[in-house]
Parts: C-alpha cells; structure tokens; sequence
C-alpha cells in the first residue's frame, strides 16, 4: 500500500467506477470529460494489475477477482462495444486488457474462451470495427487474439460475417484493409482442420467470393490472395479442396492469365497455383483439352518465363518439370 | 603506423573464428591502440578522453582515408546526402490540425522529388493535395520491387504508426495503394532530417543549442514510444525530421518493438532488427550483442547518445567501420565522444585543416594562429580547425551518460529531459530552432522543378512485360 494518497482501489471499486463512467460517456452527457479522464484512469489500473509494473509482477489473486468481476459486470465486452467513445491511448489499453484476460489459463481451461463462447456477439462486434477507422486497427488486434483459440475461429468461420471480410481486404485505406487481410489469413490457415472441414463445406461460396480478390484491381489484394490461395491449396490438410479447385478449367484459364500479369510477382505467385494443374496426375478432361490447346504457347512461354530467377533451384527444377509434362500430353487417338 | 593499422585489419578477417581467438584479440586490439597512441602523438597527455579521441579517429576516419576501405571520405557525406535523408518530410505549422486526406491518388499532384531512401525502394515526393491546396509530403514504395517479406514488413510499420500519437512523432495522414506503389501520406516537413542539415550544411557538426532543441524532440518520442513499451531501435539523425515552424518529429517506425505481446510484458527483447543494415553503427552494444540478456528501452537511450555525436561531430561515429569491427569496439567499450578542445589535444587542433580533412577532424598541414575557442559554435569558426570549439561540460556528461556500456546505468528518456543540457533550452522551438538553423532556409518553393516522373515503377513494369509478349492463350 503506498505510504501517501489513496490506497490502490480493488478490482471491484475499478470495474464499477469504470462501468458507471463509460456510461457517461455513452450518454454524451455535459460530465464527459471528467468520466472520460475517470475512464482512461481506471483503464490503466487494470492494465497495472494484469500487466504488472516495472518492479511489480501481477498478482495472480488479484488478476482473478478482476477477470471474475469482468465476466460478471459484462463490462468486458462493453468496453469492445463501446470502443469509439474511448480516447485514443485507452482504446489500446482496452486492446492490451483484453488480450491479457483472453490468455488466461486455469489449468487446460480456458475461461475467457469459454465466456466468449456463450457470448459470441463481442466477435461480431470486433469483426465489424473494420467498418469504423478509428477503431478498426484496435479491433483488429483483439479480433486476432480470438481466433488463436478455435473454437472462437469455428464460430467466425462458419457465420455469415466472414464472407465482409472478402470486402474488408480490399478497403482503400491501406493500413486497415492489410490488418483485415492478416486476421483473414489467420482465419484460413491457423487451425488447419477446422479450415478444411469448413472450405469442404462451404467450397462454392467461398471460392465464387474469393475469385473476386484475384480480379482485384488493388495491386496487393491481387498478390496476397493469390500467394495465399497457393499455400491453401498446397498444405495437405486441403487435398479435397485442391482437388476440386484443379477440376474446374475456369480456375486454370485464370491461372493461365494471371501468369501473364503485367507484375512479374504475381506472375510468378500464379505459377505455384498453375504447377498444381499440370502436376495433378489425375487431370480432367477439360484441364487436359486446354492444356493440348495451348500446348506450343505454353511451352514457348514457360522456357522463357522469368528467366532472371537462375539461382532458384527449386523454381527451375518445377519449370522444367512443367514443360516435360506438357510436352508429354497426348491427344486422344480418337 | 601504417603497418599497426595493416595489421589491425588484418586481424579483423580472423575474428570469426572462434570464441577462443576473438578473446586473444580483444587484448591485441588493445594494445595496439595504446602503442598506436603512444608512437603517433608526441607529448601525449594520458588522459582516457585523448584514448577515446584516437580510437574513434583511427577507426572511423584514418582507416578511409588511408584506402584501406576503398572508398574515400571525399564529398562522400555531400554525395550521400539525398541517398541518406530517408524520411525528408513534411511540415504545415502543427501537423495535427492537418485534416483527413483521401486515399485516392489522383487527390494529389506530385511535384519535386525531394527524397530517397530504404535502399531507393522509395521515392518522397512533395506533392500538393487538391482538394485543400495544402502541400504535404508522400513517400511511394514500389512494392513490385519489393519481396513478400518486405511488403508484410512494411505493414508492420503502418500498424505501429497508427498506434502512436504524439507531437513529436511523424503522422501517417493517408496510406493507400496506387498502382502497385504504396503511397503514405505526410506533413511536409521543411528543413527536412538533421542528417540532411548535416550533410549539406553543418558538415562539421550543429551547435550546440541546436542539438539540444533536437535532442529534447526525440526524447519526448522516445519517452512516449518507451511508455507505450516499445523499442525503437532506429534512433538516427536521418529519422528526425524539422518542420518550418522548428516542430521536431521522429520517424523511422520500420524496426519497432512492441515488448507487450501476447498478453504479456516482456522484460527484455531479443529479437534483432531486421533490414537493419544501415543502422548498425547507432545500435547498442547490446543489441548487437544478441545474447541470452537482450535489451530494452535503454538501448534506444545509447543510439540517442551515438546520434548526439553524430549531429555534434558531422559524422556518425564508427560509420563505414566493417560490422564486426565496430561490435567489437563497442563491446570492447570504446566510447565516442564529441570532439572538441577538451577531447581532442591542441597539437591536433593548432593544424591548419584540408578540405578533406574538415569534415573528418584530420588534420594535414600546419596553421598559424592561434588556439580558438568558439565555444560550441562551428559555424563561426571558419579558417579555424572546425573542432576548435567547447561544448559544455553538461553536453559531454549528457553523451556519456548515454553511451554508458552497461544499460541499467543509462538514465531513461524522462530522466534526460531534466538533465542540465537540455534544461539551457530557454525559448519555445518554433521561436529558436529556425534562428539557429540560419543560414538554411526551409524549403517554401512548392512548384515542380522537374518534369514528373510519377508512374516511372509502373512503365518499368510495363516494358519488362513487352519481352515476354506471346499470343493470347487459346481456350
């Protein structure tokens, strides 16, 4: 207990003066910047707790009575909901509080996880602050948190909402639109059963959404979408949904323009994507007639494609695969 | 002598070898210095400032000048001086009253390049946004020329920035895509880095008020960005940019640290800074280290004290010095120091400087006259030897304290502020700073000086696909 001014509050004092406050703010009553200072205050006594302070480790007592009064007062996720009142350095200490509390661990427990779980609306409310630019980096940060756990990731992954982020990775304003591709790419490739399960499911809308992101006029979106559905359709968990995206020749038709792009890296991102085509030993009759069609073209160009990469090994031992198997492709004797 | 510096670098290749020869060489390095001091330098006084003295001037400058480098001093800052200024930018009297920009490229109109940097993948363009008239400044990235590391590196850097909100630290207006460029918008920043204001006006260094006005800027930066509990760990004087009104901005957020991560606060760092080559002689021998200890917010106060030198000498010290050379120094705890009457012997200073010779401190003929004292005023000691001058003893103790070998010494970036040397700091930035940068004027000329190069990235592109021209494909 320091020795002059007033004795640290308990986690109880803090939540409640801090929920009473935030009212305030919410209201934009006459008092806002009194409760707004009551809140940053009380924001950086929680930190304190959980965080603990230069010569001060947390209290793992105290760190409970305050996730416990979190559950409880609902403040939790009123302070994710109510983000945009809050000022500029308390809207990270809101991020900072919640990312600690989300980590918590009681054993194998996870409660936090477990609380979100039967109040999944605070994930909604995180995904739709890409919406709000004063809030949406802050969002992002929590939002990210979440999905580490899967059992948070399945609930986003399977609601409708994830289909926004198709719109969120290509926002104009870029610091936004590259936090929300991360959170996507986390949401793709994190719990990689999960995501197979779900893109086996959900193959159709997924793809017919994500096709649009390799249209894309964004020069990034354009790169990190193809880069990424690269390595999704790469990683072996995805064998179905590999096989099935090498099926249909209108992916291979875009593969085949996208190696033409006028960028030599998102040529060479939608090389990765086209060596599935041709490696696919198993090609169907529509993969098959395209490639014969354009057989000469394709081998012309790959000799030539990207020549500049000679101390890439593994890219030129491909590249000489790929021509050797198109080369070998037969027409049927019929 | 020249065989004693031979063999100092000779020696250097060898270091790599093993735990067992890099400790023999540590003690050779020693003695070679003391012998070196000893037989170059008649009358040497002893005194450890006079070692420091020589060990900075032989390992920065003496190896150049005597080729051993292949590469000579010559006009070299003047040539450097657009390479180097990164983060040339921006200044409207607050850039905080500036209001929201558009991401949308064609609410700008580019007008003179006034800047290059991050190994010339990017341009600074002063540009002009239309719809207010305001003048601001945009750094354009080619992000074909960048690798995916980089280009997730680089939105590493948007994030922090977004994150950071303080007077002292350069905003982000507006990041866009246009084209395949990034484009992040600035306040146009008129006197643009120090760096730039040393390489091509205070060659031999700022004076000493000046620096404090600085130095006070990038503390108040780094005591926000130390609180927030980051590491900057690119504190250099190409990242403190100066606006018209004498507004001082840090900048260079690329190799922050966040030591809050994963619902915990971190202690210490350990990771090394990536794409940080050009920043190696301002890190902390602890950072360069890489061992079990890591380091933290202190190391940031050591490359302040390194970037006090450099404003105060002209140069940064260990600049051009091989990597393992300069870690070895630094381990070894060689301290630079600002060189002046009390660091440097009068012999040395009673010589008549070359011109080569002024921007290093090296001296080549004799000079006549007499010692002059101009008391932490380069600039009015033209004909004298440029570091024929004083600076207080408060400034001296503040570098020290800085550049201490062990970090729990440092004091923090708030402890700083208090300190003697910057306390002489009497009058408001806006009223002093453009008064001490005379004669430099900021820049106030907004018209384009040269024809546009603007979609130069996007053409390059362009032609590179002609090559690869075949017929459309048939489906």
């Amino acid at each position: 207990m320091p020795l002059f001014g007033k004795p640290h509050k308990s986690p109880a004092d803090i939540v409640k003066t801090l929920k009473e406050n935030l009212a305030i703010l919410v209201k934009h009553d006459k008092k806002a910047d009194k409760a707004s200072d009551e809140v940053s205050k009380c924001l950086v006594s929680m930190k304190e707790i959980l965080y603990g302070s230069n010569d001060k480790e947390p209290h793992t007592e105290t760190v409970a009575q305050l996730a416990q009064e979190l559950y409880n007062s609902g403040l939790l996720i009123s302070l994710v909901e109510n983000l945009q009142v809050i000022d500029f350095e308390g809207k990270k200490d809101v991020c900072q509080i919640f990312n600690n509390i989300l980590r918590r661990q009681i054993g194998t427990r996870c409660p936090t996880v477990e609380y979100f779980c039967s109040h999944q609306e605070v994930l909604f409310i995180l995904l739709k602050g890409y919406e709000t630019p004063q809030v949406a980096l802050n969002c992002g940060i929590m939002l990210r948190e979440c999905i580490r756990h899967e059992p948070l990731a399945k609930i986003v992954l399977h609601s409708d909402d994830f289909h926004n982020f198709f719109g969120y990775v290509e926002m104009s304003t870029f610091d936004i639109a590259s936090d929300a591709f991360a959170t996507f790419k986390d949401l793709l490739t994190r719990h990689k059963v999960l995501v197979a399960e779900y893109l086996g499911q959900n193959y159709d809308a997924v793809f017919a959404d994500y096709e649009k992101l390799l249209h894309s006029d964004n020069y990034v979106t354009k790169r990190q979408s193809l880069k990424l559905l690269g390595e999704l359709l790469l990683d072996r968990n995805n064998f179905t949904v590999m096989t099935r995206y090498i099926s249909k020749p209108e992916n291979l038709k875009l593969m085949m323009n996208l190696l033409r792009d006028k960028s030599p890296n998102i040529q060479f991102e939608a090389f990765h994507v086209f060596k599935v085509f041709v490696a696919n030993p198993n090609k169907t009759q529509p993969i098959v007639d395209i490639l014969l069609k354009n057989q000469t073209k394709l081998i012309d160009f790959l000799n030539n494609f990207q020549n500049d990469r000679s101390d890439d090994e593994q890219f030129n031992d491909e590249k000489t695969y790929l021509i050797k198997q198109i080369r070998d492709l037969k027409k049927p004797t019929s | 002598m020249q065989k004693y510096i031979l063999m100092i670098v000779k020696q250097k290749s060898v270091v790599k070898c093993g735990k067992k020869q890099k400790k023999i060489l540590v003690i050779d390095f020693s003695f070679i210095f003391t012998d070196f001091s000893a037989s170059h330098v008649t009358n040497s006084s002893g005194s450890m400032s006079f070692l420091r003295w020589v060990s900075e001037k032989l390992s920065v400058e003496s190896l150049r000048d005597l080729e051993l480098f292949g590469e000579q001093a010559q006009g070299l800052s003047h040539r450097k001086a657009h390479e180097d200024s990164q983060e040339s930018l921006t200044s409207l009297p607050h850039p905080d009253s500036m209001g929201s920009f558009l991401p949308d490229s064609s609410s700008y109109e580019l007008l003179t390049v006034i800047g290059k940097g991050l190994d010339d993948l990017m341009t600074v363009n002063m540009a002009r946004y239309k719809p207010t008239g305001e003048h601001v400044a945009i750094r354009r990235i080619d992000l074909e020329s960048c690798t995916n590391d980089m280009v997730t590196y680089l939105q590493g850097e948007l994030h922090v920035s977004k994150l950071f909100h303080h007077s002292s630290i350069l905003p982000y207006k507006s990041v866009f895509i246009a084209e395949n460029e990034l484009w992040v918008i600035t306040p146009f920043m008129a006197y643009g880095s120090a760096r730039d204001l040393i390489c091509t006006h205070f060659t031999d260094g700022m004076s000493e008020l000046t620096i404090a006005y600085i130095l006070l800027g990038m503390l108040k930066a780094l005591e926000y960005i130390h609180h927030m509990g980051y590491v900057h760990r690119s504190v250099k004087a190409s990242h403190v940019l100066i606006s018209a009104d004498g507004q001082v901005c840090m900048s260079g957020l690329r190799s922050i640290f966040s030591l809050i991560r994963n619902g915990q606060r971190a202690k210490v760092v350990h990771d090394f800074p990536q794409y940080s080559v050009k920043v190696l002689p301002w890190l902390s021998p602890e950072v360069l280290q890489q061992n079990l200890q890591g380091y933290d917010s202190r190391s940031d106060i050591y490359s302040l004290g390194i970037t006090a030198c450099e404003l105060a000498n002209g140069h940064v010290p260990f600049k051009d010095m091989p990597a393992t050379q300069m870690l070895l120094e630094k381990l070894n705890g060689t301290v630079p120091c600002l060189l002046d009457t009390t660091t440097i012997p009068p012999e040395e200073l009673s010589l008549k400087p070359s011109r080569s010779g002024a921007d290093s401190g090296i001296c080549e003929g004799p000079r006549t006259g007499g010692v002059r004292h101009s008391n932490g005023d380069p600039s009015s000691s033209s004909g004298g030897h440029p570091y024929n001058r004083t600076f207080s003893p408060h400034f001296h103790n503040f570098v020290e304290l800085c550049l201490q070998r062990d970090p729990v010494n440092r004091p923090s970036a708030a402890t700083l502020i208090s300190h003697p040397f910057i306390k002489q700091i009497k009058r408001r930035p806006s009223e002093a700073l453009p008064e001490l940068l005379q004669p430099v004027s900021p820049i106030t000329c907004f018209e384009s000086t040269q024809p546009l190069d603007s979609v130069s990235g996007l053409a390059s592109l362009e032609s590179g696909f002609s090559q690869l021209e075949v017929d459309d494909w048939d489906f």
